[in-house]
């Protein structure tokens, strides 16, 4: 029964962005910015695909499968490219 | 309605899975939404003025706690979609009325700390960072609200009807929206608070 309610593949998930959240407190630690950042940026990409792949089940239907990755990375891209467009002109002045 | 036998209930009808495709398309509507405010932040986060910073003004300990509580959240709704498949009813509906507390734990938390901040002279017109920190904290804060009302609801329906076309894929939709804000609430715990307090 539990082995039936608890799916290996979701006690798996779970535990995994555990330990990525934990992994994420060592940018707190005294390391060199950019290392930082890098850790903040690959731990949350990595858990952030968790929840899509793992927990979502975004590829699980065929039939809309392609869809759904299209639609996510139209999402994505309008959203990095605020992002990161705003920065460039607010923050890091590259119109300068 | 043609109930198609080969595929999960919640996906068992044509207009079931155009409802789960559609809610694809919102969450997808949802991603650049919280980029624009997490946008904002990150352009702002500097602009404190007179008030704290974001290093004076975040607590690891009860931002920790938010994390633990969401993610296992998300798992347990993640564990209700399971058993709903599995057909049982009992063990879906503890795991998301605990999916629903673990929600209500976080909220609680939550507004603890903005209570918190409005006390150490941070309300949200204080500085372009508290305002931005609070629409963006804001924003996700009341989107678990509405999914406690909402996951509530559904529960309710799930504990009167039982596992019908509707209902399942009510339930469906649910998870897919309580995951979207698990992944959401990473991005602040990472980007927001771990890098306010670096």
């Amino acid at each position: 029964m539990m082995k039936q309610l608890f799916p290996i593949r979701h006690v798996m998930g779970y535990l995994t962005s555990l330990i990525l959240s934990a992994l994420a407190l060592t940018a707190l630690l005294d390391i060199p910015f950019a290392s930082k950042m890098a850790i903040l940026a690959v731990t949350a990409i990595i858990q952030a695909s968790l929840q899509l792949f793992v927990f979502m089940h975004i590829s699980e239907m065929a039939s809309t499968k392609k869809e759904l990755y299209l639609n996510i990375a139209y999402a994505l891209f309008v959203g990095l490219v605020t992002l990161f467009g705003s920065m460039f002109i607010f923050v890091w002045g590259w119109y300068s | 309605m043609k109930i198609d036998a080969t595929k999960p209930l919640e996906y068992g009808s044509e207009e079931n899975s155009n409802k789960i495709f559609g809610f694809w398309i919102f969450l997808g509507a949802e991603i650049a939404l919280f980029s624009t405010l997490f946008t904002v932040y990150f352009v702002l986060v500097n602009r404190y003025a007179t008030g704290p910073n974001g290093t004076e003004l975040f607590e690891l300990s009860g931002v920790l706690w938010e994390t633990f509580l969401l993610l296992s959240s998300s798992f347990t709704i993640g564990l209700a979609v399971h058993s709903m498949r599995l057909g049982l009813k009992k063990p879906m509906m503890i795991f998301f009325g605990l999916t629903l507390l673990m929600g209500l734990g976080f909220l609680g938390i939550e507004i603890t700390e903005f209570f918190t901040y409005v006390h150490e002279g941070a309300t949200i017109s204080t500085s372009a960072f508290t305002s931005s920190l609070f629409v963006l904290l804001g924003t996700h804060g009341a989107h678990v609200s509405f999914g406690i009302l909402w996951g509530a609801s559904i529960l309710l329906q799930v504990k009167r009807q039982g596992f019908t076309l509707a209902t399942a894929n009510k339930s469906f939709i649910f998870s897919l929206y309580w995951h979207f804000l698990d992944v959401v609430w990473i991005f602040i715990f990472s980007f927001v608070y771990l890098k306010g307090l670096m």
